[in-house]
């Protein structure tokens, strides 16, 4: 079977991996996202009142 | 020469150019590189949904360590995947079917996971060598055992991928054949011969993506045990 033929089994390894490493990835990493996660505040932030100043 | 059914796995050449090297190198044009707006167009949403998803779920089982691999796995699936499904397109050639690529991937993958679980953890790594519960008399023969699958376990890998799809490469063709054949003799055979061509196409549609997702499972579940 000519796919068990070891010749050109070094360039087609060679190749792929090169492929593989170097496209590929930045192709799947331009899909990330944006933000990185934060955690939520767990401090509350006091409401301070002000006087409207209505005319 | 004879024509046999193996030829089709022979790489050829178009005008001097490997066409397993023109297999390997195009299909990435249909994966535009995503953008920074906040809302792409639909190629590049729908991809990203499957790469964010799949990452996602696969990572899952895995430990803080094992989130290293996630770009590297994500990226496996992707050429996996991708490599695959355009293989079953007429006139195309499927790389995958080569031996050398799958064993390329397989061998130094795996190899990754067990030097990692040597170096970091080697007690935890060579601990799954011995399930628990064994009874004594027993442990000898059963890390021998569990040594030779161990050992096996690339093997498997890169064998699994090129067989399933050889096999489907080359029912294809044979019922294709047939079909072929059979129309100026028995044009009914010939006619239920292509619904069977058909529903074999399905199949191995199915079959091209659950091979290089069950790949990409595999190395993550013994990245999982040696991380």
């Amino acid at each position: 079977m000519p796919h068990l033929n070891p010749a050109p089994w070094f360039a087609i390894l060679l190749f792929s991996w090169l492929v593989f490493l170097t496209i590929i990835p930045t192709k799947v990493m331009s899909h990330t996202s944006p933000n990185e996660p934060i955690t939520l505040d767990s401090e509350k932030h006091k409401t301070e009142p002000w006087n409207w100043p209505w005319q | 020469m004879a024509m046999s059914f193996f030829d089709q796995f022979a790489s050829s050449s178009c005008m001097g150019v490997p066409l397993i090297a023109i297999a390997i190198a195009l299909p990435w044009v249909m994966y535009p590189t995503s953008t920074s707006r906040w809302i792409n167009n639909r190629l590049i949403t729908i991809q990203g949904w499957f790469i964010n998803r799949f990452t996602n779920q696969l990572m899952l089982p895995l430990s803080m360590g094992g989130h290293k691999w996630a770009l590297l796995l994500a990226s496996l699936m992707v050429f996996l995947i991708t490599i695959n499904m355009i293989g079953l397109l007429p006139y195309t050639f499927t790389p995958t079917t080569q031996l050398s690529l799958n064993m390329g991937f397989a061998v130094p993958l795996w190899l990754a996971t067990v030097i990692i679980g040597m170096r970091n953890q080697p007690t935890v790594a060579l601990g799954h060598l011995l399930p628990e519960g064994t009874p004594i008399p027993l442990i000898p023969v059963l890390i021998i055992i569990e040594t030779i699958s161990l050992f096996i376990r690339p093997l498997a890998l890169g064998v699994r991928l090129t067989a399933n799809l050889t096999a489907g490469h080359l029912l294809i063709q044979l019922i294709a054949t047939a079909v072929f054949v059979l129309l100026p003799m028995m044009p009914t055979v010939a006619i239920i011969t292509a619904a069977i061509l058909f529903l074999l196409t399905l199949l191995e549609v199915a079959v091209a993506m659950i091979q290089a997702y069950v790949f990409v499972l595999l190395l993550s579940l013994y990245l999982q045990e040696n991380v």
